[in-house]
């Protein structure tokens, strides 16, 4: 047990980068690359809304998705879903009725793992756009190689090889599961052998967070 | 009175009944609704089923046509899952193009038969680059009561087993096609994925699972889409997925797994004992 947790300390994510208040025009933006994976995310909000979609007890959320080719697909709409129903968790929306939040996120690059790095761009433009949130969230994918190995943040190479890949979405809070989808078939215990260890790997992803938000503030830190 | 009161103070009372240890329809926690089966209900489609799960009504009927594969696989043929809400359904749904649920629903439906690898899709193929069946799947909701990837699940793998491909008879020089309608085999379909709805409900100290959500307590639970649905297919998971909503401790989803594996033989023998008692029916 000792060594296998030596591991789970020691793993590595891919190398992120990011900028914050990328775009000018909008209330917060975020670009963020994992790896080679990029994506961009602008929140606009709390703003306008139309009349059917306004609700008295708390602010619409609108994810829009756009992929590279601009074209809008179902698959899209699977996306857009992923990423709304996992910021509505966050977002305290309570607090601006009548209003909507838009977040328009853009695919630049993808190279595997973009769907994580898509919700760690949204909730890195939340916090930039000052919006209140009860938690900030961090995606982790991981995927299942042939040989039944659990591979943290796979490549693209690794990822057609891929048995499953599984994505989780953790909170800052207590780390509890916020999101998750799968895609393979694989046994009981390795998913929650993945589980366990995207949860830990999330650490990484929270840490970053704050070394960015520390970078842009002049109050914190 | 107590229409009113749920009206008024709606959390208190869904809250004063799960803290009592029941849900509000009378079920206990891990409880399912009970499934109505019934196949080749369509005659006019290859393949058809109806099922109800409590009030969720999904009728599926499957259609078959001849295309050409693609290009990149060319030993393949076409699944096509569609799923419709339509506004009978239930008032979330409007009238017009798809809603959003219903292609995030499609997705959801479309990934767990995919990745349960049940139908293999190069058993569809009949002259490798010239000629394969498409399957189109179509599901149409006539009542939403919660839960519906569950019900579509059932409904399009029961139609899917009791589906038989025509022989084709497929000539390369003169591209003529003759289907013999006669001569029938069945589709093969290995395994049998079934997908389990859980609603997870944030009590004060602990988070509860409701199994198999009514709408009513898929709303009280975080709104349309937040379920975790847990997919098996022989002793393997196939997909679990959940989007938002409350978040269940880890306790809580090894329960969701283990309940979603029992629930795997149930729906089974249902499934199996419909189609048996339908070939019965048949021959009489």
């Amino acid at each position: 047990m000792g060594a296998e947790e030596q591991n789970i300390k020691e793993f590595k994510l891919k190398p992120m980068k990011c900028e914050l208040n990328f775009l000018s025009k909008s209330d917060g933006s975020a670009i963020l690359s994992q790896g080679e994976t990029v994506a961009l995310a602008s929140v606009n909000g709390p703003l306008d809304v139309k009349m059917q979609s306004q609700s008295i007890e708390k602010s619409t959320l609108e994810v829009l998705f756009c992929s590279k080719g601009g074209k809008p697909s179902v698959g899209d709409r699977y996306k857009e879903n992923i990423i709304r129903q996992t910021c509505e968790t966050a977002i305290l929306s309570s607090l601006y009725p009548r209003t909507a939040i838009t977040i328009t996120i853009q695919e630049l690059e993808d190279y595997g793992g973009f769907l994580s790095c898509c919700l760690n761009t949204a909730c890195l433009a939340l916090v930039n756009s000052g919006v209140a949130m009860r938690h900030v969230f961090a995606a982790v994918s991981c995927a299942l190689d042939d040989r039944g190995n659990i591979l943290l943040e796979p490549t693209q190479q690794q990822l057609e090889t891929a048995r499953a890949t599984m994505n989780f979405v953790f909170d800052s809070r207590q780390k509890s599961l916020v999101t998750s989808f799968t895609e393979g078939a694989f046994s009981e215990d390795t998913y929650k052998e993945a589980l366990a260890r995207c949860r830990s790997a999330s650490d990484l992803v929270f840490s970053f967070y704050r070394d960015i938000v520390t970078k842009y503030s002049k109050v914190i830190g | 009175m107590a229409e009113i009161y749920k009206l008024i103070h709606p959390l208190k009372y869904f809250n004063d009944y799960i803290s009592r240890n029941i849900r509000p329809d009378g079920r206990k926690f891990t409880e399912q609704r009970n499934i109505k089966l019934n196949v080749n209900s369509l005659k006019t489609a290859d393949a058809s089923a109806v099922v109800k799960c409590g009030n969720t009504t999904i009728v599926c009927g499957i259609k078959l046509e001849l295309a050409t594969p693609k290009a990149e696989e060319p030993n393949q043929g076409f699944l096509v899952t569609n799923v419709e809400l339509p506004a009978l359904c239930s008032s979330k749904y409007k009238p017009g193009p798809p809603s959003d649920h219903a292609q995030v629903t499609n997705c959801l439906v479309s990934d767990i038969i995919v990745n349960s690898k049940s139908v293999d899709l190069k058993d569809l193929c009949i002259v490798p680059d010239k000629l394969a069946w498409v399957l189109y799947c179509d599901m149409v909701c006539l009542d939403n009561d919660g839960s519906l990837v569950d019900a579509c699940i059932i409904a399009l793998m029961a139609s899917l087993k009791t589906l038989s491909l025509p022989s084709v008879t497929y000539d390369c020089e003169t591209e003529e096609i003759t289907v013999d309608e006669n001569n029938k085999t069945p589709l093969k379909v290995h395994g049998m994925p079934v997908a389990t709805s859980f609603a997870v409900y944030k009590a004060l100290e602990s988070d509860m699972l409701l199994m198999d959500p009514s709408t009513y307590e898929e709303d009280m639970c975080g709104g349309i889409g937040a379920n975790f649905v847990v997919c098996c297919n022989n002793g393997l998971l196939c997909g679990t997925q959940k989007f938002g909503g409350s978040n269940p401790s880890t306790e809580c989803q090894e329960e969701a797994l283990k309940m979603a594996k029992h629930r795997v033989k149930l729906v089974e023998q249902v499934i199996e004992k419909c189609i048996k008692n339908n070939e019965i029916a048949m021959s009489r």
